[in-house]
């Protein structure tokens, strides 16, 4: 059998990913002398309030190779099992790394890496799309081929509350060009080519939304939409219902942003991944 | 020629036909112009369609011709009017300021294509000259709009042609362009709901009709003494028309009325001083102090209340205009800027290395100027809503910002025509106007741009992004007015809600909910810029009761510094 392997920025919840039968490898969150792993020891909701509440930033890293080591050796005890592992962007993290690192000492026969260049609800889109394929039978390298090519089908736009978290966590990158100056903005974030870009700097909520929908507008038709939150369900209510009424019938997928994403996003923001129509 | 021989020509009975205009007889017409639209300046300044303290038209037709006359006098073949007028033109275009100076400098270059190539012209020479001087200042306006300066100009060619089927005498002609534009402009009431709701006539047309007027007067008195028409140049229930230096004008009521040349002169010499301060009362009488300081300088504002007068005036002597205001009350906030140093720190700064995009701005005050420059803005030119810059300032910013291209934001209706002649008069650079029309939509301009992306393409941002802002300008009315239908007293509040009078009221606070409550899609963030006679402390005070009713509505406050308006508010 084929098992799906993905990483805690996919932002599965646990039951989500007993559902779908994917085994999910946490990367590591610390405050402090304090580590927890993604979404086992610490949930989101546990998160944002010490992210909003606490003094010490936060930081994180990537999951050992052991980890990796120990996943794929416990879903390989079959001779016919295989794996195949799609992670967040290898711009954006060192998981694809540790996970490489595994792979040598293992062999890469039966694991099958994929990097997935996007991340959160952009990497859980092509994480079910795998699943999917592999419940129509697809062999391994089938489903490879497939999440790569659909991998180029997703992408992520990201509204922001603030610049700050992104700053404090040295991830601003080209994102710097949206400094607000004397004024509060809010930054709109495109996930491209696995890198996190510029999109826009808006100053109120809607407005970041309407641009985030006229991007996605330009995707349509569209198979599917996922709406992460970091800590703001009323967002993702308002989000929701735009998408709704922008592109009626088609499916999305709600959830939150983990400690991992939200680290660097904090609170107050959302994700919206699509998928376009092949 | 002086404005006084004008002025006295009154006298005379017999004249002689004048049957060619030279270069001579347009610059010393042009002269006269000038000093006639310097002492009607104020009254200018005065017709403003909302009754708010920034009526700006006559300063900006007097600088932008004042502009055209120094160019004028330089001309290369000063007895040749095709040189004086292509001279003038230029001039008038680099000096252009505000809307109505723009179209000036386009009905001056109309009159110099009319003349092109000839040394002097006849009657017909001066009719064609007025037919161009209206169809090139119709086709500088997107969409022309009746019972404007464009009206004035349209009816005073039809004038001129009709006048020179009848006669071969040119100054038969300028007397029944004069006559006409005058009627055309009382005609103007009528033709705009904007100008019959305030009662008055349009700005514009009323400088453009003062400027024939002095030019006429000259034309009249040179070659000899001739009659005096009786040119009916007062408008009901207003006062006259005033003439500079004139014997039946009192002299002391008239802006700067007594230093036409000097005022030119002295720009020759040096930019001046931009003086401005607080004088703080009790019992200050505006009118007087009004009267007093403006004769001293150009550019004078002199507003507020028997408490507490603010004072902008760009003068050649701040010790003496200082020492007469301290007389008066306790002086504060007092700044004196040389206007030549700060000329002379534009043209010095060490250019930057040259870049493909660069974003040149217009703020009113230094609180906004700061806010654009936080944004993003290369340079930020200082000017709106009491001074509007001229294209000449416009340019030099585009050409300090060293950029192949460069987009212009004039953040300003009254500035966005100027903004507009920029791209004509630079070299070197492409430039292009995204038409924001007041703050909160330049704000919102320079929130889209991408640095990384093309000149094309941040247009497109950003004129998408000026349709997201709502701009709400609070002040309080300078004189009794209507509009809407509904009656507005000196004193009230109003908001101006996207060029709209929308709210009037007693206090800012219930205005500003008010235009809150009205909003048919509820705002997510209100930023209120307060202006610089609103302490922080007023303001803060102001959005506190503000966000305790709109408690899911986020406000932010900033100083925006500007003037008139205590409070400028953007919904978003």
């Amino acid at each position: 059998m084929i098992h799906v392997v993905t990483d805690s920025t996919s932002d599965m919840t646990q039951e989500q990913a007993r559902e779908l039968g994917v085994t999910v490898v946490p990367l590591i969150v610390r405050f402090g002398e304090e580590q927890f792993r993604d979404g086992v020891d610490l949930d989101a909701d546990a998160f944002y309030r010490r992210l909003t509440t606490g003094k010490v930033h936060p930081t994180t890293s990537q999951p050992p190779p052991e980890e990796f080591n120990a996943v794929y050796k416990a879903l390989l005890r079959d001779p016919a099992d295989s794996v195949v592992s799609i992670h967040i962007s290898s711009k954006l993290s060192g998981t694809l790394q540790s996970a490489h690192l595994a792979v040598q000492e293992l062999g890469p026969e039966r694991i099958h890496l994929v990097d997935s260049e996007s991340v959160s609800a952009g990497l859980q889109l092509l994480v079910r799309g795998a699943v999917d394929d592999i419940a129509h039978g697809c062999e391994p390298v089938e489903v490879v081929d497939r999440a790569r090519e659909l991998r180029r089908r997703i992408g992520i736009y990201v509204l922001l509350d603030t610049l700050t978290y992104l700053q404090r966590g040295g991830r601003i990158g080209r994102a710097q060009a949206l400094v607000g100056g004397l004024l509060n903005v809010k930054p709109v974030l495109v996930v491209d080519d696995g890198e996190v870009a510029p999109q826009g700097r808006v100053r109120s909520r809607r407005q970041g939304v309407d641009m985030i929908v006229e991007q996605i507008r330009k995707r349509a038709p569209l198979r599917a939409l996922a709406v992460f939150h970091t800590g703001a369900p009323e967002l993702l209510g308002e989000i929701c219902s735009r998408l709704t009424a922008a592109f009626p019938g088609t499916d999305i997928l709600e959830g939150q942003v983990g400690p991992v994403v939200g680290a660097y996003a904090g609170p107050g923001g959302a994700g919206v991944a699509y998928e376009a129509a092949g | 020629m002086s404005a006084t021989d004008a002025a006295r020509s009154r006298v005379s009975v017999v004249r002689e036909p004048l049957r060619q205009v030279s270069g001579a007889h347009v610059l010393a017409g042009l002269r006269v112009a000038l000093s006639w639209l310097q002492a009607n300046q104020q009254e200018i300044n005065d017709l403003n369609v909302f009754p708010v303290p920034d009526g700006d038209t006559g300063s900006n037709m007097y600088l932008t011709l004042r502009s055209a006359v120094e160019e004028a006098q330089h001309a290369p073949s000063p007895s040749s009017v095709d040189s004086v007028l292509a001279a003038a033109a230029h001039g008038s275009l680099m000096g252009a300021r505000g809307n109505s100076g723009v179209i000036l400098s386009q009905i001056l270059r109309g009159f110099a294509q009319g003349v092109a190539a000839h040394s002097t012209i006849d009657v017909h020479g001066v009719a064609r000259s007025f037919k161009e001087a209206s169809a090139v200042a119709y086709r500088a306006v997107m969409k022309p709009t009746e019972g404007t300066i464009l009206t004035v100009i349209r009816e005073a060619a039809e004038a001129a042609v009709a006048a020179a089927e009848e006669t071969d005498d040119i100054r038969v002609l300028l007397d029944r362009v004069v006559r006409e534009s005058h009627a055309a402009v009382e005609r103007t009431t009528d033709q705009l709901q904007v100008l019959r709701d305030a009662g008055v006539v349009d700005a514009g047309g009323f400088g453009l009709a003062v400027i024939f007027d002095g030019f006429t007067r000259a034309v009249n008195e040179i070659d000899g003494p001739q009659p005096a028409v009786p040119i009916p140049i007062r408008r009901p229930g207003e006062p006259p028309v005033r003439s500079p230096r004139a014997p039946d004008a009192p002299e002391v009521s008239v802006t700067g009325g007594r230093r036409g040349a000097a005022a030119v002169a002295a720009r020759e010499e040096g930019w001046g001083y931009c003086t401005e301060f607080l004088i703080n009362g009790p019992d200050l009488d505006v009118d007087r102090l009004r009267d007093e300081l403006s004769g001293l300088g150009e550019s004078a504002l002199v507003v507020g209340d028997a408490d507490l007068v603010r004072v902008h005036i760009h003068t050649d002597n701040p010790a003496g205009l200082i020492a007469v205001a301290s007389q008066r009350g306790r002086l504060d906030k007092l700044k004196v800027e040389d206007m030549t140093a700060q000329h002379h720190d534009v043209l010095e700064r060490a250019a930057p290395a040259r870049k493909p995009l660069g974003i040149v701005s217009v703020a009113p005050a230094s609180g906004f100027r700061e806010i654009l420059e936080s944004l993003g803005a290369d340079s930020v030119v200082l000017g709106g809503q009491t001074m509007n810059p001229s294209t000449e300032d416009l340019l030099k910013a585009v050409v300090g910002v060293n950029a192949d291209s460069v987009i212009l934001l004039p953040n300003n209706s009254n500035v966005i025509l100027a903004a507009e002649r920029v791209d004509e008069v630079a070299q070197d650079c492409a430039v292009r106007v995204v038409p924001t029309r007041n703050l909160p939509q330049g704000i919102s301009a320079l929130l889209a741009a991408d640095p990384s992306a093309g000149v094309d393409d941040n247009v497109a941002r950003m004129q998408d992004a000026i349709t997201t802002v709502r701009a709400v300008e609070v002040t309080r009315a300078v004189r009794d007015s209507t509009a809407n239908g509904r009656d507005i007293k000196e004193g009230d509040v109003i908001a101006i809600v996207d060029d709209d009078i929308t709210e009037i009221g007693d206090d800012y606070l219930a205005v500003i909910e008010a235009v809150l409550t009205a909003q048919e899609s509820r705002p997510q963030l209100v930023t209120v810029y307060r202006g610089g006679e609103v302490s922080d402390a007023v303001a803060a005070r102001l959005v506190d009761s503000l966000r305790e009713s709109h408690p899911d509505v986020e406000f932010e406050l900033h100083e925006g510094g500007q003037e008139h308006y205590p409070y400028v508010l953007s919904l978003e």
